[in-house]
C-alpha cells in the first residue's frame, strides 16, 4: 500500500499526466477541426467531395490507431515532415478521431428538426445564419453526450502514443515497472490517475450539460441566450389565455360581391405563370396559372396531393419549379437583376426583402428559443433589427395573438394552437405583404383550432393582409376568404368568389370533393 | 509481494548501492580519453550537438530509470553511450521505444543512435550499420525450481512457452528448434512476444510462461527481484555481439564513433563501467562493423 502511494504521489509519474493531457487536447482539437471539415462534405451533397470524406473514413476508421501512430512518427519523415514525437501523437490521434467526430456532428445536424430549417429560410435566413443561430445551437446539445464519450475514448487513446516515445504516463509507468520490478503498484497507480483524468472530463460533460439544459431557469442568458429575460407574472390558465372573441360584422351577400369587385380592381400581388413542377417522375404542378390581388384572402382547397402546399412553397421559393414564373410585387422570382439564377445565400436575401411569409402545418418553432425570442430574433439575424426594437416588435405581436403571459415559454411547454399563434406572430413580424398558410390547423386538435382561426380572421379582416391558405376548413375559409381555388391534379379546376364556389359548385371534380368534406352541413348559414 | 531490493531502495531515498553507483559514474564521466580531442578536431560537425540515443529502456543494468530519479536513464549502455558523446564532444539525448521500433526510429531518423543492448545481426544490419563492444551470455529465466527442466535453446524447450521480446534474435532460434521437437516427436515450442522485459518476466510469475531467454545480466535482475520466485537455469552463448548501431547513410558518424570506441576501450574505460555494472570485464568485444553485405 505504501508503495502504491509512493508511486501515486511520485512526481515522474505525475508529470506524465501533462503530456497524456496535451496529447489529448492536440487529437482533440486536431479531430474537431477535421471532424467539421469531414461532416461539411459530407453534408454538402457535392458528390466529390462527399466521395473524398467517405474514403477518408474507410482508411482512418478502418486501420488501428497505433499503425497510424508509427506512420506519423516513423514514415513521414522520409517525404521530409519530421514532426516531434507529441507532434506525431497529436497529428495521427486527430486523424483518428476526425471520423468519429464527424459522424457526432453529423447526426447532431441531421437529428434537428427539417421543419425548423424549412421556417428558418422562409423566414430569410442565409444557410449560415441558419447553422449558427438554428441548427448549431440544438445540435451541439444534443451532441455533448456522444462527444464526452469521444473525449474519454481520445484520452485512453493517448496511451498509445507510448509507443512512439512520448512521455506520458503509460510509457512512464511500464518504464518505471521495469526498472523497479514493481509492477502492480505502479499499474494500479497510473490506472488511478488515468481514472481521476476520465472522472474530470464526466464532471465537465454534465456541467456543459447542465449549463445548456433549456429547461433550467438558470440558463436564461447563458449559452446561445441573449440575455435574461424578466420574469412574468403568470396568469392563471384558462380561457384568458384565449385571444379576444371577434364579432363578425354583419357581412352580406351585396357587401361581399362589392368587396369581390373592389379586389379583382386592385394590383397584382402573386402572379403565378405555367409553373410546372415534378418531383421525380410525379408531376405536382402541371402548367399552373393564378393572379392573386392585393388584400385578397384565397382559400386552396383540394384533395392531398393536388399540388396546393408545392404551390405555397414555391410561392416562397423554398422549392424550385422546371418551367414558368412567379413574380411577387411584379418581381421574378429566383433571378438576379441580369437574368441569371440566383445562389442559395441571393435565394435567402430575395425571401427576407420579397415579404412572403409563411405559417406551417407543425409550426415549425424553433426548439431551442422562447416564444419571443422565436419572433425577435429573426428580426435581429435577417433584417438587422436592434434587439430592443426586435423585443417589442414581439412582445406586440404575443399580445395581439393573446400570448404575451407565455412570451418565455419554450415552444415544448406550450400547446398546439398556442404554438401556431406564436408562428403566426413570427411570421407576421417582418411586416409581409403576402402571408401563406399550409394547412395551419391540421395539426392541431379539435378543440385547438378555433383559437387559431380567430387569429387569422382577424388578420383577414383587420389587416386587410393578402393571404392564402390553403386548408380543409370549408366553413372557415366561407366565412373569411374572399375567393375559393379548387386544386385538382396540380391545375387549377375551379375558381371564384368562395361562397359561390362552396355552395354551388361548377365543376364535378369539386362538387365531389365539397360533398366527401361535408360542405352541404357546414354551409347552411347564408351570410 | 513487491518487498523486493529496489522496493527498499526506493523507500530509502538514498541507498548505499546507489551512492556506490553514483561514484562511479562520476568516475566514468571524467575518464575521458587523451584520443578525444584529437578525434573533436577530425569530426568537428559532431561537436556541440544534441544528438538522440534510441533506447528501449527495460533492461536494467544496461537501460533502465533511475528508480531513484525516474527523470534520468541509467545503465551500462548509458554510460558508454555518454563516454562516446563526451569523447567526440556531442550531447545525448534519449528516445525511449519498444525494441523492435529501434531500428524503425533510427532510419525515420527520429534518433541519430542506438546504444540499447541489441544484437548486431546480419538481418538487422540490413537496417542500421552496427559497431560492436560487447560478447553476447544469454541466460535461460525460469520459474523456481525450474518445473520444465529446460537447459538452454534445445529439445528441451519442445512443448514449453517462451516469452520473449517482439523483434528479438532469441525469436527464430527458438522457432528454429520446431523441426527437431518433431523428429523427437514432441510438440514444438511456444514463443509469447511482448514488448518490454517487464512483461516477459510477469508473464513467468503468471505462468503464462515456462522461459524467458535473454541477456544473463538482464536474467540475474530478474532473479534478484524475484529471488523466491524465479531462477537462472542455465546460460547460453550465442553467436552474435551486441552493437551500436548508427545510421547507413552517415559513415563519418559511424567512423567516428568506432574510433572513439576504440580510444574508450583502450584506455580502459569500458572495463571499468563493466565492473560497475557487475556484468564480467570477459564481455568485452573488440569494435567491428557489422554492415550489410
Amino acid at each position: 500500500m505504501d508503495l502504491f502511494l509512493h508511486y501515486l504521489g511520485l512526481p515522474y509519474l505525475l508529470d506524465g499526466i501533462r503530456f497524456t493531457i496535451t496529447v489529448t487536447l492536440l487529437g482533440l482539437a486536431g479531430g474537431l477541426v477535421l471532424g467539421l471539415v469531414l461532416a461539411a462534405m459530407q453534408l454538402s451533397r457535392i458528390g466529390p467531395l462527399a466521395a473524398i470524406a467517405r474514403g477518408y473514413t474507410v482508411i482512418f476508421r478502418g486501420t488501428p490507431l497505433i499503425l497510424q501512430l508509427v506512420f506519423a512518427y516513423d514514415a513521414l519523415p522520409h517525404i521530409g515532415i519530421k514532426l516531434s514525437a507529441i507532434g506525431a501523437a497529436g497529428l495521427a490521434l486527430a486523424a483518428n478521431e476526425a471520423p468519429f467526430i464527424a459522424e457526432i456532428f453529423r447526426s447532431g445536424v441531421l437529428g434537428v428538426d427539417r421543419g425548423q430549417t424549412l421556417a428558418g429560410q422562409a423566414l430569410g435566413m442565409t444557410p449560415s445564419v441558419l447553422m449558427r443561430r438554428i441548427i448549431a445551437p440544438q445540435a451541439l446539445r444534443s451532441m455533448i453526450p456522444a462527444l464526452g464519450n469521444e473525449t474519454v475514448s481520445a484520452l485512453k487513446n493517448s496511451s498509445l502514443a507510448s509507443v512512439i516515445s512520448v512521455g506520458e504516463l503509460t510509457l512512464r509507468s511500464t518504464q518505471l515497472a521495469s526498472s523497479t520490478f514493481d509492477f502492480f503498484s505502479i499499474f494500479f497507480a497510473s490506472g488511478l490517475l488515468y481514472l481521476c483524468l476520465t472522472g474530470a472530463i464526466a464532471a465537465i460533460q454534465l456541467m456543459i450539460e447542465r449549463a445548456l439544459d433549456l429547461d433550467r431557469a438558470s440558463t436564461r442568458g447563458g449559452f446561445w441566450r441573449r440575455r435574461r429575460s424578466p420574469p412574468v407574472p403568470t396568469k392563471p390558465a384558462g380561457p384568458t389565455d384565449l385571444p379576444p372573441v371577434f364579432v363578425p360584422a354583419p357581412v352580406t351577400l351585396g357587401d361581399r360581391a362589392r368587396r369581390y369587385d373592389a379586389l379583382s380592381r386592385n394590383s397584382t400581388a402573386v402572379q403565378i405563370n405555367g409553373v410546372h413542377k415534378h418531383y421525380a417522375e410525379q408531376p405536382v404542378l402541371n402548367g399552373f396559372d393564378l393572379d392573386i390581388r392585393s388584400g385578397e384572402v384565397v382559400a386552396l382547397l383540394g384533395p392531398s396531393g393536388s399540388g396546393k402546399s408545392t404551390l405555397l412553397r414555391c410561392i416562397n421559393h423554398l422549392e424550385q419549379w422546371e418551367e414558368g414564373e412567379i413574380r411577387v410585387g411584379g418581381r421574378r422570382l429566383g433571378f438576379r437583376d441580369d437574368g441569371r439564377r440566383m445562389n442559395p445565400r441571393e435565394l435567402a436575401k430575395e425571401r427576407a426583402s420579397l415579404g412572403v411569409a409563411m405559417v406551417f402545418q407543425q409550426f415549425n418553432l424553433f426548439g431551442h428559443l422562447t416564444a419571443r425570442e422565436n419572433i425577435a430574433l429573426p428580426l435581429v439575424w435577417v433584417h438587422g433589427a436592434t434587439l430592443a426594437d426586435a423585443e417589442r416588435r414581439a412582445d406586440a405581436l404575443l399580445e395581439r395573438v393573446g400570448l404575451a403571459h407565455r412570451a418565455d415559454a419554450l415552444p415544448r411547454h406550450l400547446s398546439g394552437g398556442q404554438q401556431q399563434r406564436v408562428a403566426i406572430a413570427r411570421a407576421l413580424a417582418p411586416n409581409p405583404r403576402v402571408l401563406l398558410l399550409d394547412e395551419p390547423t391540421s395539426a392541431l386538435d379539435p378543440e385547438l383550432v378555433g383559437e387559431v382561426l380567430e387569429v387569422i380572421r382577424r388578420l383577414a379582416l383587420d389587416d386587410g393582409l393578402t393571404m392564402i391558405i390553403s386548408t380543409h376548413q370549408l366553413r372557415f375559409a366561407d366565412e373569411v376568404a374572399d375567393r375559393v381555388v379548387f386544386l385538382s391534379g396540380g391545375t387549377v379546376v375551379e375558381d371564384g368568389p368562395a361562397h359561390q364556389v362552396l355552395t354551388r359548385p361548377h365543376h364535378p371534380l369539386t362538387a365531389r370533393f365539397l360533398n366527401v368534406m361535408g360542405a352541404g352541413s357546414a354551409l347552411e348559414t347564408v351570410h | 509481494m513487491q518487498r523486493n531490493l529496489v522496493g527498499r531502495l526506493s523507500r530509502a531515498g538514498v541507498g548505499a548501492l546507489c551512492a556506490v553507483l553514483f561514484a562511479f559514474a562520476g568516475q566514468a564521466h571524467a575518464a575521458a580519453p587523451a584520443e578525444c580531442s584529437a578525434l573533436q578536431a577530425k569530426y568537428p560537425q559532431f561537436k556541440g550537438k544534441t544528438l538522440t540515443n534510441a533506447i528501449n529502456p527495460h533492461t536494467p543494468g544496461y537501460e533502465a530509470l533511475d528508480p531513484n530519479d525516474p527523470s534520468k536513464y541509467i545503465g551500462f549502455d548509458i554510460d558508454l553511450g555518454e563516454l562516446i558523446a563526451q569523447c567526440l564532444g556531442f550531447t545525448m539525448a534519449y528516445k525511449p521505444v519498444t525494441f523492435a521500433a529501434l531500428l524503425t526510429t533510427l532510419q525515420s531518423g527520429q534518433a541519430d543512435i542506438v546504444i540499447s543492448d541489441i544484437y548486431a545481426t546480419e538481418e538487422r544490419a540490413k537496417a542500421a550499420d552496427f559497431i560492436t563492444y560487447s560478447k553476447v551470455f544469454d541466460g535461460v529465466l525460469v520459474a523456481k525450481g525450474n518445473p520444465k527442466k529446460i537447459t538452454g535453446i534445445n529439445t528441451s524447450m519442445c512443448g514449453t512457452t517462451a516469452a520473449e521480446n517482439t523483434g528479438y534474435v532469441e525469436v527464430p532460434l527458438i522457432q528454429a528448434l520446431a523441426p527437431q521437437c518433431k523428429s523427437a516427436g514432441k510438440p514444438e515450442a511456444t514463443v509469447q512476444l511482448y514488448d518490454n522485459n517487464a512483461n516477459c518476466i510477469q508473464a513467468i510469475l503468471a505462468g503464462r510462461a515456462d522461459t524467458y531467454i535473454n541477456d544473463v545480466n538482464t536474467v540475474d535482475q530478474a532473479v534478484k527481484a524475484y529471488p523466491d520466485k524465479l531462477e537462472k537455469a542455465t546460460a547460453v552463448t550465442l553467436p552474435y555481439f551486441v552493437g551500436i548501431g548508427v545510421p547507413k547513410d552517415k559513415p563519418d558518424f559511424r567512423d567516428a564513433v568506432m574510433a572513439a570506441l576504440v580510444a574508450i576501450q583502450k584506455s580502459g574505460a569500458q572495463s571499468e563501467l563493466l565492473k560497475k555494472w557487475g556484468l564480467g570485464v570477459e564481455n568485452l568485444a573488440t569494435p567491428q562493423l557489422v554492415v550489410a553485405r
